[in-house]
């Protein structure tokens, strides 16, 4: 009976724990729809920033997300592709391995912050770029290699090692094997990762905001020096700061709820893919 | 050609990386030379007078980010328990994949919450203890809780779930009890893991700028009079991370000194961070492995 008492009580405080995650984390959702829904309209996504911010819409702060996006996947590709490979095929049984790993974890706990300093001094400075989007794309690149690198190890290490034998038993080369076989299998592990790399990416403002971009004065940048580019997440973090303008206000949680759109819709097309990872982890 | 590039590549990403770690170094030099060791333990940061101590950030950020494991470890590990242990796999996924969505809302938009909504509050909240504005260690720890305790819990209830089956069976086959088993079983199996889900936790807590940058009042030179008091809780300050985004990062660059102080801010928190991830790491690998 005691314990029995005892196991309810248990079962009943952790499933407490559970619903206080989902509702507080769905009430936050909720906070941002409900006050950011009102300033969405066609206006909004096509008119550029006037009055600083209390009026028009965020055109180029969109492009200007997407232009960063853009160019981090550009970056990040060839460079998880090679880290990844070198981990699953190259690294196979080599005690290089798990410094490689290591290595890979370490780089994804890096405050975004270090980037934007590293940025600073390199791209601004040194380079003398002053503030360009390429610099930007370039640290948010760099960012997201781990959860690219990690995605596309997993998805090669799960590949049935049947295949890699079929293939060299055919007499194919390991550069062969590597670009008919082991890529074309471990493609939708490079897809599903960039995505929710990208959905890190574009939220990111500590890396951009030394580097990359400005709150108002940009369009489209047609080089790479002393170009910026607008953004959705400085332009909510400047205007968070002097937000007691109620027209501002308004525009804030709209530019917040079109920030949170993108991220949610990179992850949410990333997500079939994952389900599948996850049922091939439990039957597989 | 295929393994040149691939060489590459990955040559190129890990000399960016440590060459990355090596110019933070160098750059921060001169505050080195000019304070010593004294740069890690003063209190005092006032640049114009060239005397620059980091002490009264670490402080801001050791006390923001354990607060938030204080707050946030609990119903993480908690509500991991119920989705590992107790759930029905079908709900246990939903739940999970909704937990992770929600650990992907970007720090910025955390950041505006708690400009708009939480720091008020907390300043209703606080009112007995009479704060001098809702802009304070406490506002900026509560909001850092919300951020990672997705981050607990997905990793939390992965821990839980690499506990064989069989093992939960065999103790379910002795006459132990649901809980039992929980208590008993999986949450010392899991006891590796759990804590690597904690100290991951921790590393990105230090690490967070925008959402501790917007509610933290950013105070410089706050350093308690005693290391147990409660009071700067309830007052504003400054973390590592806060004073690097802010835009005495533009003014410093140009005197060397300054600047240094700024990177070696940068260099102290890599090294903090560096040091968490990789154990919490080395915890996670060799749980998987057992």
């Amino acid at each position: 009976m005691h314990r029995k008492l005892i196991h309810h009580g248990f079962r009943f405080f952790t499933g407490l724990c559970a619903l206080a995650c989902c509702s507080v984390l769905m009430t936050l959702i909720w906070a941002i729809v409900q006050r950011g829904w009102p300033a969405i309209s066609w206006r909004f996504f096509t008119e550029q920033i006037l009055l600083v911010g209390a009026d028009g819409g965020i055109f180029y702060n969109i492009l200007g997300t997407l232009i960063l996006l853009a160019t981090t996947v550009v970056v990040s590709t060839p460079l998880a592709l090679g880290l990844a490979l070198l981990h699953g095929v190259y690294l196979q049984g080599n005690r290089w391995r798990s410094h490689l790993t290591l290595l890979i974890y370490v780089l994804n706990g890096v405050p975004s912050i270090l980037f934007g300093i590293m940025g600073f001094i390199v791209f601004v400075h040194y380079l003398d770029w002053g503030k360009s989007w390429l610099s930007g794309g370039i640290l948010l690149g760099l960012i997201i290699v781990p959860t690219v690198t990690v995605a596309l190890v997993e998805r090669i290490a799960s590949l049935p090692s049947c295949y890699i034998e079929a293939a060299a038993g055919l007499g194919l080369r390991q550069s062969q094997i590597i670009r008919f076989v082991i890529l074309p299998q471990s493609i939708n592990g490079l897809v599903t990762g960039t995505l929710l790399g990208l959905a890190r990416a574009a939220g990111e403002t500590a890396p951009i905001m030394f580097t990359a971009t400005i709150f108002a004065g940009a369009t489209v940048p047609n080089a790479v020096k002393e170009s910026p580019v607008l953004s959705l997440p400085y332009h909510i973090f400047i205007l968070a700061q002097d937000s007691f303008d109620p027209s501002v206000s308004a525009k804030i949680w709209g530019t917040a709820l079109s920030l949170l759109g993108i991220v949610f819709l990179l992850s949410l097309i990333a997500l079939p893919a994952r389900l599948k990872i996850h049922e091939e982890a439990h039957h597989g | 050609m295929t393994r040149i590039a691939i060489w590459f590549f990955s040559g190129v990403t890990v000399l960016t990386v440590l060459a990355m770690a090596l110019l933070l170094l160098m750059q921060s030099l001169p505050v080195w030379q000019h304070e010593g060791f004294s740069f890690a333990t003063g209190a005092k940061w006032f640049y114009r007078q060239q005397e620059f101590g980091a002490a009264s950030m670490i402080y801001g950020t050791l006390v923001v980010s354990i607060g938030a494991l204080v707050l946030a470890t609990p119903v993480g590990i908690g509500a991991a328990i119920f989705t590992a242990e107790f759930l029905p796999a079908r709900f246990r996924l939903m739940v999970k994949l909704t937990i992770e969505l929600l650990a992907g809302v970007p720090s910025v938009v955390y950041g505006l919450l708690g400009i708009l909504m939480l720091r008020n509050w907390i300043y209703e909240l606080l009112a007995p203890f009479d704060p001098l504005s809702g802009d304070t260690l406490f506002t900026a720890a509560v909001l850092l809780a919300l951020m990672i305790l997705p981050t607990i819990m997905t990793l939390s209830d992965d821990a839980l779930r690499s506990v064989p089956a069989t093992q939960r069976h065999a103790a379910r086959g002795l006459g132990l009890n649901g809980t039992e088993v929980v208590l008993h079983v999986s949450l010392p199996q899991a006891s590796r893991g759990l804590f690597a889900a904690v100290l991951l936790g921790l590393g990105r807590a230090m690490g967070e700028t925008i959402a501790v940058f917007l509610v933290i009042g950013r105070q410089d030179n706050q350093w308690p009079q005693s290391l147990f008091s409660l009071q700067p809780l309830i007052e504003s300050g400054q973390t590592l991370t806060s004073k690097l985004g802010s835009s005495e990062t533009n003014i410093a660059y140009g005197n060397p000194l300054h600047w240094g102080a700024m990177v070696g801010l940068g260099v102290i928190l890599l090294v903090i961070v560096t040091l968490i991830t990789w154990f919490g790491a080395y915890l996670q690998r060799s749980d998987h492995a057992s």
